[in-house]
């Protein structure tokens, strides 16, 4: 933990406040002792108002806060039972099935969108943001055809695993 | 005051019985022996970048202690080296125990507070302290903390009442009540759990981060507030909260010990059970 930190810590930017000068040529003055590695390398300091003024909060949107989040866990734990239930019962049914496939197919999806929003925040990178975002829902829906193909013509994800765990 | 100071003097010296005439008051300082022990000298490596000089890169400067002359937490070390050895070391500091939360700095590679951390008696390693990470620094040690402190202001810290209670005068609680703010009331906000995060460095922009969601919690755990649902319902977005993925960082380097993972934590079941 401690040398997870500390590399961490040496390969963070510290930019210092005055880097860009009157050409509006960044200048940023760094500390590296290791490499660059990060997808997107801090700004210099921005503060929104005055130093007296709230930080801006953004808008309210259950339906991505709470909503969401309430959400994605009952899916998270919906998979469990229906990752287990198949093998323990030894039976194969093919409505468990379709909702298995459709459960793993949007918690992943949650999950990836999880990680796009932290790693392309669309207020630095608004045109990379909702590129990704589309790529992920082209993936997504691509997913849902391909296991809706293989639920409907061939044995399906839960025979699948089966066999190849006897193979 | 001077002459105050005088008198209260003369007052305690004519008082042997509780304060020795001999006795004179000094700062905490180790005591030299009548034979000095053999010197234990332990090497700091501080980060130094002078904002006067904003085209000089930050690098790591050395300083080097005798470990017996010196106080045994970090603090101690930090003081000594300005006062002593280079007077341009620039840190925050002001209560030196742990209540004011201003010497919040990375030690070693962990965030904690220089007063209560104590100096690692190996002398062989070195120890290196750098601001706290992913911080704009201002200079040396000191990192720029107005953004934290604007997201503080946000969240609107303070009790939030439309009626008045039936006296007029005390917005009662019970103990059960008030055992829910036990815990969160002694956030210093010293900003280690928030520099800590690694969410809190991508986001921190949006991102409310520990230090901030934690009194979030504090405030929306009071019985007295009657603003709940008003507070709930501003952070129900997907930024401000919901950008913490239960790292732990926070939890693992609090200095104070709290918990504020936890609070998130309540804060998320209370927004999905509203």
């Amino acid at each position: 933990m401690a040398s997870l930190m500390r590399q961490s810590c040496l390969s963070a930017l510290r930019t210092p406040l005055a880097t860009r000068n009157v050409a509006g040529i960044s200048q940023v003055v760094a500390f590296h002792a290791s490499t660059r590695k990060l997808i997107l390398p801090p700004e210099p300091q921005t503060i929104q108002g005055t130093m007296n003024d709230p930080a801006p909060i953004p808008t309210p949107h259950p339906s991505h806060g709470s909503y969401h989040w309430t959400f994605e866990r009952l899916v998270c734990v919906g998979l469990i039972p229906l990752t287990v239930a198949p093998f323990a019962a030894g039976t194969l049914n093919p409505v468990m099935d379709a909702v298995l496939c459709s459960l793993l197919v949007l918690h992943s999806h949650v999950g990836f969108q999880a990680s796009i929003i932290d790693y392309f925040p669309t207020r630095r990178v608004p045109k990379t943001a909702s590129f990704m975002n589309w790529l992920l829902r082209g993936f997504t829906l691509t997913t849902a055809v391909g296991l809706y193909e293989f639920e409907t013509n061939d044995v399906g994800v839960t025979e699948a695993i089966k066999r190849i765990w006897k193979a | 005051m001077a002459s105050l100071r005088t008198t209260s003097r003369i007052l305690a010296s004519s008082r042997p019985l509780f304060r020795p005439a001999a006795f004179a008051r000094s700062y905490a300082t180790v005591e030299s022996g009548s034979q000095a022990p053999a010197p234990k000298v332990k090497k700091f490596q501080i980060y130094r970048w002078n904002p006067d000089t904003p085209s000089e890169k930050p690098k790591m400067q050395t300083y080097e202690l005798d470990l017996n002359k010196t106080g045994p937490m970090m603090l101690d070390a930090l003081i000594r080296i300005k006062n002593e050895v280079d007077p341009t070391l620039t840190f925050r500091r002001s209560c030196r125990e742990g209540i004011c939360g201003s010497c919040a700095m990375n030690i070693d590679g962990v965030n904690t507070l220089a007063c209560l951390c104590r100096i690692p008696t190996d002398t062989a390693k070195e120890s290196r302290i750098y601001p706290l990470p992913h911080t704009y620094v201002v200079k040396d040690l000191v990192p720029d903390m107005t953004q934290f402190y604007k997201q503080y202001k946000s969240i609107k810290p303070y009790l939030q009442r439309d009626t008045k209670t039936e006296d007029g005068l005390e917005n009662r609680q019970s103990p059960e009540e008030r055992k829910k703010l036990d815990g969160l009331y002694e956030c210093i906000l010293c900003a280690c759990c928030s520099t800590s995060c690694p969410s809190y460095w991508w986001n921190s922009e949006e991102y409310l981060g520990p230090a901030i969601l934690l009194q979030s919690y504090r405030w929306l755990a009071d019985s007295r507030d009657q603003k709940t649902a008003e507070r709930k319902h501003a952070i129900d977005n997907s930024m401000s909260v919901y950008r913490c993925h239960t790292i732990l960082n926070c939890t693992r380097t609090c200095p104070k010990g709290l918990n504020p993972a936890r609070a998130i934590a309540e804060i998320k079941m209370m927004m999905a059970t509203h």
